[in-house]
């Protein structure tokens, strides 16, 4: 099983380049901006004939594609978007919108983004085009990172479903040319543990932040030392979730390679920024930077109240738009992803693209990303106020002693109902429990404490904490 | 045998020869085998993103 991938892994020239990505990264930055405008005006122009939400909001900023003559022409005229106009949309227009630019018999992958808003699912309409489009945008970060034909893989972000990230990293690994085997979702971690054992020349791991903790902790907990059992492991890729870094340099030892992050959403159909073969930890051990895939996806980093980009080392949000994408493009969509700009000038890897830090992306919101779920606080309020007998409730989302994201919500009763229910509360529990489950996607804990246990929220209720970061101890 | 296409980069050739195969894809997704059809449309769909993807950079500038 081993020896195909270990000839080819030692035959090839272990980090050959790819004259395609050379070129690329070859541009000047004006060159890439170039680039950048004449694809934008090529993706408007078609924008202007194939979709209609896209030609109302041309038209009544009256902006002629052909007539835009730089960049900046189009920041400044073309207004962004939102989720919420987004929904409308589909609301109007189902199911895909007026969004979608391609007919609707020409749509081979359906996308959606997780819908634990509250506010309901964004759909995205793919052609087959975009679904390789999707595959390159998940193998070129990796090829940078070193995944390259003939590599062993372990994809262990559950595939399939409606989801980009369901979707991408299958294709993407087939581009790659890599053998995968896409065990998240489908394996528990010892039986992940024990398929890569039998496989042995495990070449490659993709993995959210937190499931790569708990297959490590998991192999240290059965004696195994992760670089002494797998070898030959050239790339942890991780995404999604932030880390501390203390945690990042302690993973690249025990597994004895460098661990690389991605920046990805459903809106950027895949990965738009990566750290290429750079690693999270820089030289200094600061956290690293990833650098943006900008021939593909258009980046602004803006403030979110004023609307102008931020400088360089400041925080914003990162508005999208995509060059190459033909169904359900989005342009200037805000994501509500907060990131920390890094100017090509400062990014001292003498690259063109600009960049952003590494296991730092948040939320201007208070989006809580949990096991890949979307989770807002507001979706779990609906699920819990939509019981007359809880007065209030708090939540905790944390690393457990085996590595595990966990979820606790305690909830107090009112006086009324304290009075009537059986201590337990089990019935409750249990209907609280499902409740959430509907909205969010995510199982929690769900226990009962006297009401004086609980906070009294006099502004704002802040009824949750992620303590995540504090469990990250190996 | 020299030719213009094996003097140009290697991106460039390959953009040339993707859409010359783009033009046999689109002649197969004229088929009215309906079975076949749906399969030759993959296959116009992976070349048109290979060609979008190895378009030269700085030629595509002033591409339309």
């Amino acid at each position: 099983m081993s020896s195909t991938a270990h000839d080819t892994r030692h035959s090839a020239q272990p980090f050959a380049p790819s004259a395609h990505v050379v070129q690329l990264l070859s541009l000047s930055r004006e060159e890439l901006e170039g680039l950048q405008l004449a694809r934008l005006k090529r993706q408007l122009a078609r924008l202007r004939q194939s979709s209609a939400y896209y030609r109302v909001r041309m038209e009544r900023a009256r902006i002629d594609p052909d007539a835009i003559g730089s960049l900046a022409d189009f920041f400044a005229a073309f207004p962004t978007s939102t989720k919420v106009e987004f929904l409308a949309d589909q609301n109007d227009h189902p199911p895909f919108g007026e969004r979608l630019s391609i007919p609707r018999e020409e749509v081979a992958l359906v996308n959606m983004t997780g819908g634990t808003s509250g506010q309901g699912q964004e759909i995205y309409g793919r052609s087959q085009r975009d679904i390789h489009t999707q595959g390159y945008l998940h193998a070129l970060p990796w090829f940078l990172a070193g995944l390259r034909p003939g590599h062993i893989a372990f994809n262990c972000v559950p595939a399939g479903g409606l989801t980009t990230g369901g979707w991408g990293p299958g294709e993407g690994l087939r581009i790659a040319g890599a053998t995968a085997f896409h065990v998240g979702g489908t394996l528990s971690t010892d039986a992940k543990i024990d398929l890569m054992l039998r496989v042995g020349d495990v070449n490659f791991i993709y993995a959210s932040t937190n499931y790569l903790h708990r297959l490590t902790d998991a192999l240290l907990r059965r004696g195994l030392e992760p670089k002494r059992a797998f070898p030959g492991m050239r790339t942890l890729f991780i995404a999604a979730e932030g880390y501390p870094i203390e945690w990042a340099g302690r993973i690249a030892e025990l597994w004895g390679c460098t661990l690389q992050e991605g920046y990805g959403s459903t809106q950027c159909a895949g990965f738009g920024a990566s750290t290429f073969d750079d690693g999270v930890v820089d030289r200094n051990g600061a956290r690293a930077l990833m650098h943006l895939f900008e021939w593909e996806t258009l980046f602004e980093v803006l403030d979110p109240v004023t609307m102008r980009p931020v400088k360089s080392g400041e925080t914003g949000e990162l508005v999208v738009t995509n060059l190459a994408i033909e169904g359900s493009p989005v342009v200037r969509f805000r994501t509500g992803d907060c990131v920390r700009f890094i100017s090509s000038r400062d990014t001292r890897s003498g690259r063109s693209v600009h960049a952003i830090e590494c296991g730092t992306v948040g939320r201007f919101d208070d989006m809580m990303k949990i096991r890949g779920n979307n989770v807002w606080p507001s979706a779990v309020d609906a699920a819990v106020f939509a019981h007359g007998e809880i007065a209030e409730y708090i939540g905790k989302v944390f690393t457990d002693a085996e590595g595990k994201t966990e979820c606790e919500v305690c909830i107090a009763l009112t006086e009324q109902a304290a009075s009537k229910l059986p201590p337990d509360c089990a019935h409750l529990l249990g209907s609280v429990q499902n409740a959430i489950k509907e909205r969010t996607n995510v199982l929690m804990k769900v226990s009962v404490v006297p009401r004086n246990e609980l906070p009294e929220f006099t502004y704002k209720a802040r009824r949750w904490k992620d303590l995540r970061q504090q469990g990250y101890r190996l | 045998m020299r030719t213009s296409e094996n003097s140009i980069d290697p991106m460039e050739r390959d953009h040339i020869v993707l859409t010359r195969m783009m033009s046999d894809a689109e002649r197969l997704c004229r088929s009215d085998d309906p079975f076949m059809l749906g399969q030759y449309r993959h296959l116009r769909g992976r070349v048109a993103a290979l060609i979008e993807m190895t378009r030269p950079p700085k030629t595509s500038r002033n591409a339309p």
